[in-house]
């Protein structure tokens, strides 16, 4: 069973119904980039289900049409079942000409009749059914309405009739409207797609004009209105800069701030550190002397960055990680191992006081509130609007507005949105969007490090910030464009309806793409902690660090212990600004406000974590790559400190 | 946009990319000649403007006047105005089929949702973003 349809009409969601298996879900076209299958029982049958693309077009010579196509070919006893928005038969109708012309058994469904209703619509499906020679079904995917009249449907599943009869059907066209193309035509005749897609829908027409009535209702409702004030070029400005401020706040004050500390300092450093250090102790005994301090942590809820509602106090006193062997003890060599396993685990790089704290309780809040809050949006259908507003100034790097989709997803994994530059059309906007996801579009956990450090720079600093990262993409971009060439294509995007988010989804895909996200980074942050401990054990540390001074110290003036950051952000770019942020945070931060901005510029553009260059080296061949980063790392520190010097010149 | 020309000898009008000029002719751009299909009379393009200071002062030439008054592009509708297209434009390349795939093809009926910063239309219960580039070539008629 093949499931094929027109973008955006719920082909995933009823994917998932049918196997049970979870594959992202969005409204806007294009979320589906790979093909996925899986296998689902129904009727005491086990059979493979494959989820498609969407597509608008099955002429040969469509680039969207060929993975179709070639999937239809490699099962040719698959049922087909075509996907449908009961609202827009239309374009469905296209669609079901062109599959009924492969000649194979079919099942048409017509989904989200509940939209189809509000818009005060009806689709005769007995007498579609009876026109097309399929069975026809309705569903309302996201509620699971009729996926058993689909499963009993497969049995029934017909060869679809042929255009010719058809249009036998239906009524003749009326008497005087335009000129009228015969339906089927020799296909080796000198037809463009062009001319046979116009044949088809004229028969489309005659079937739509007798199956399907619409008649909207006079006041749109409210969402509706929300969705044409996105994209009004005045009322849109508002409309972004709103969202930019409510993802701010959650992500930037309450994620990155209020859940951070609860967990950081709340969770790790009052509660769990202590634990494992009385743990370490007990199993790898030496003799030393742990320090206990009051760590004060105040609960509350954000206003803004420098203002925050206490509502709770919980001040506690806790052992620290760091220790004094008394100083007439000299260790013999079974202490010093067992001095060295319990630094391992919690130690200053430990993996219980290091690794662990980074990522459960600094990314993790993060990721999560901004997985959370771009869910939402995602299934709003606000991105396609925001495509129209930013069309002008993507046109400058060589890019039209559908650019921004790529964009957006890299702020959630630069790797994952690597792989959707695909829905781009020509190789010269996917190469740009690559370059800009690679340089300068922070990651989930690296932006929300990054909103959590602008809340300890003043607002100007914040604009530079944002405004000089905007300025290198704009920049970048351009000069990519023009060193690769290439024609840029038209801007032809369609515009999903707004909906409400659905919380069950929004949620299901928030814990997918967390579990996808702990998955890769828990990993690599022991091992980078594994490192720099082992590093620091060769005392090998302070070597790099001198090594790294005249760059790190002199050129990007910042204190040498950052150099560490850099180190591990060759791993991930938001190891590293998690790094920094947790040297700015905390009562005596260690940078001065003119240093975390070189600092935050610099790791911004810092180069793609290993994930991301491996997958620009798959979708855009290995030379690629290696341009990209060797044009990355040096761009990075130049950038960085030419923030600083201006900086300096400018009495920061 | 069709750029219409009127023969000087006999005064036939013809589509400038109607002619043999602009399909079979070995010459190419290098020729600056159209030839009438009417009568066969051969005669040079309204000349360029050769200075830009004539260009910036100038007038700029009236490119629609050729159009009937009732067709005009999508463009100069107020939003709200639901209109009849006639013609889609973009005759070479791919243009055409990708937008009747999204159902807009001559002889439908659109509402303009909006032009600015993007040209938005609603064809059925698709609503369209386009450049305005391509909007401009979208030629229609306003109904009711």
């Amino acid at each position: 069973m093949i499931l094929v349809g027109n973008p955006n009409v719920g082909k995933s969601v009823l994917f998932r119904n049918l196997t049970s298996r979870y594959v992202t879900v969005s409204n806007y076209p294009g979320t589906t980039v790979e093909v996925v299958r899986a296998r689902a029982t129904y009727g005491g049958r086990t059979a493979e289900v494959i989820d498609t693309p969407g597509i608008n077009d099955l002429t040969p010579r469509a680039d969207d049409a060929r993975v179709t196509l070639g999937l239809l070919d490699a099962h040719e006893d698959a049922t087909i079942v075509q996907v449908a928005d009961a609202k827009n038969l239309r374009r469905a109708l296209l669609l079901t000409l062109q599959l009924a012309e492969l000649r194979r058994p079919m099942v048409l469904v017509l989904n989200m009749l509940d939209e189809l209703q509000e818009q005060g619509g009806h689709v005769d499906t007995e007498r579609l059914s009876g026109i097309l020679g399929v069975p026809v079904v309705t569903t309302i995917a996201p509620r699971n309405h009729g996926t058993d009249d689909l499963i009993g449907a497969l049995a029934r599943a017909r060869v679809p009739r042929t255009p010719e009869q058809i249009g036998q059907q239906v009524p003749p066209p009326e008497a005087g409207v335009g000129r009228i193309l015969p339906v089927a035509r020799d296909a080796t005749a000198q037809e463009t797609p062009y001319d046979l897609n116009l044949a088809r829908l004229e028969l489309v027409k005659r079937i739509v004009g007798d199956t399907y009535t619409i008649s909207p209702p006079p006041n749109p409702p409210a969402r509706v209105r929300l969705g044409f004030w996105a994209m009004h070029p005045v009322k849109g400005l508002g409309f972004l800069a709103a969202v930019l401020l409510a993802v701010f706040w959650f992500v930037g004050l309450f994620g990155a701030g209020t859940l951070v500390d609860l967990l950081e300092i709340g969770g790790f450093e009052q509660r769990v550190s202590p634990a494992a250090i009385r743990a370490a102790d007990a199993v790898f005994r030496f003799p030393h002397a742990h320090d206990s301090e009051l760590i004060s942590h105040t609960v509350g809820f954000p206003l803004s960055p420098a203002h925050e509602l206490p509502v709770v106090n919980l001040d506690k006193v806790a052992t620290r990680p760091a220790y004094v062997v008394p100083g007439d003890t000299r260790l013999n060599a079974w202490q010093e191992t067992l001095r060295f396993l319990h630094d391992a685990f919690v130690g200053r790089y430990g993996m219980i006081t290091m690794a662990l704290s980074y990522a459960l309780a600094i990314v993790l809040p993060i990721v999560t509130t901004f997985f959370f809050v771009f869910s939402i949006l995602e299934d709003s259908g606000y991105f396609p609007r925001l495509a129209i507003m930013v069309n002008r100034g993507f046109r400058l790097m060589g890019l039209n507005g559908k650019a921004v989709l790529p964009m957006l997803l890299g702020l959630g994994c630069a790797t994952m949105a690597t792989m959707t530059t695909r829905i781009l059309e020509t190789r010269k906007e996917r190469i740009v969007t690559t370059m800009l996801l690679a340089l300068a579009v922070p990651c989930s956990a690296q932006l929300g490090v990054l909103l959590a450090m602008m809340a300890a720079l003043s607002p100007a600093g914040a604009l530079v910030w944002l405004g000089l990262v905007l300025g290198v993409l704009l920049l970048v971009g351009w000069l990519t464009a023009r060193l690769f060439g290439g024609e840029t294509s038209e801007f032809i995007l369609e515009i999903p309806p707004m909906r409400r988010p659905q919380l069950s989804n929004v949620l299901v895909k928030t814990a997918s793409r967390l579990d996808w996200y702990l998955r890769e980074v828990i990993p690599i942050f022991v091992f980078g902690t594994g490192v720099l401990f082992l590093l620091d054990k060769l005392s090998l540390l302070s070597v790099i660090g001198r090594a790294l001074q005249p760059l790190v110290t002199g050129w990007l003036g910042l204190p040498a212990e950052v150099s560490n950051a850099f180190l591990v952000g060759f791993l991930r770019r938001d190891f590293g600004a998690v790094y920094i942020l947790d040297a700015v945070s905390g009562p005596a931060p260690l940078l001065t406000p003119h240093q975390i901005l070189v600092a935050m510029v610099t790791i911004t553009l810092f180069i793609p974590c290993f994930a991301n260059f491996l997958m620009i080296g798959k979708e855009h061949g290995k030379k690629v790559a290696f341009t990209m980063a060797a044009f990355i790392f040096p761009f990075a520190f130049a950038v960085g400190g030419i923030v600083n010097l201006l900086g300096r010149m400018l009495g920061g | 946009m069709a750029t219409f020309v009127a023969c000087p000898m006999c005064g036939f009008d013809f589509d400038r990319d109607d002619t043999l000029c602009s399909h079979g002719c070995p010459l190419g751009p290098v020729c600056r000649l159209i030839r009438c299909p009417s009568c066969d009379y051969e005669f040079s393009e309204i000349p360029r403007r050769y200075s830009w200071l004539s260009r910036l002062l100038g007038k700029k030439p009236e490119e629609s006047s050729r159009l009937p008054p009732d067709v005009r592009p999508v463009t100069t509708l107020d939003p709200g105005t639901r209109a009849e297209v006639l013609c889609i434009g973009g005759q070479q390349g791919s243009r055409p089929n990708t937008l009747a795939v999204f159902g807009l093809v001559p002889e439908t009926e659109i509402t303009v949702v909006q032009l600015r910063p993007a040209c938005v239309i609603r064809v059925g219960q698709t609503e369209l973003a386009l450049d305005r580039e391509i909007a401009e070539e979208i030629l229609v008629r306003e109904t009711e």
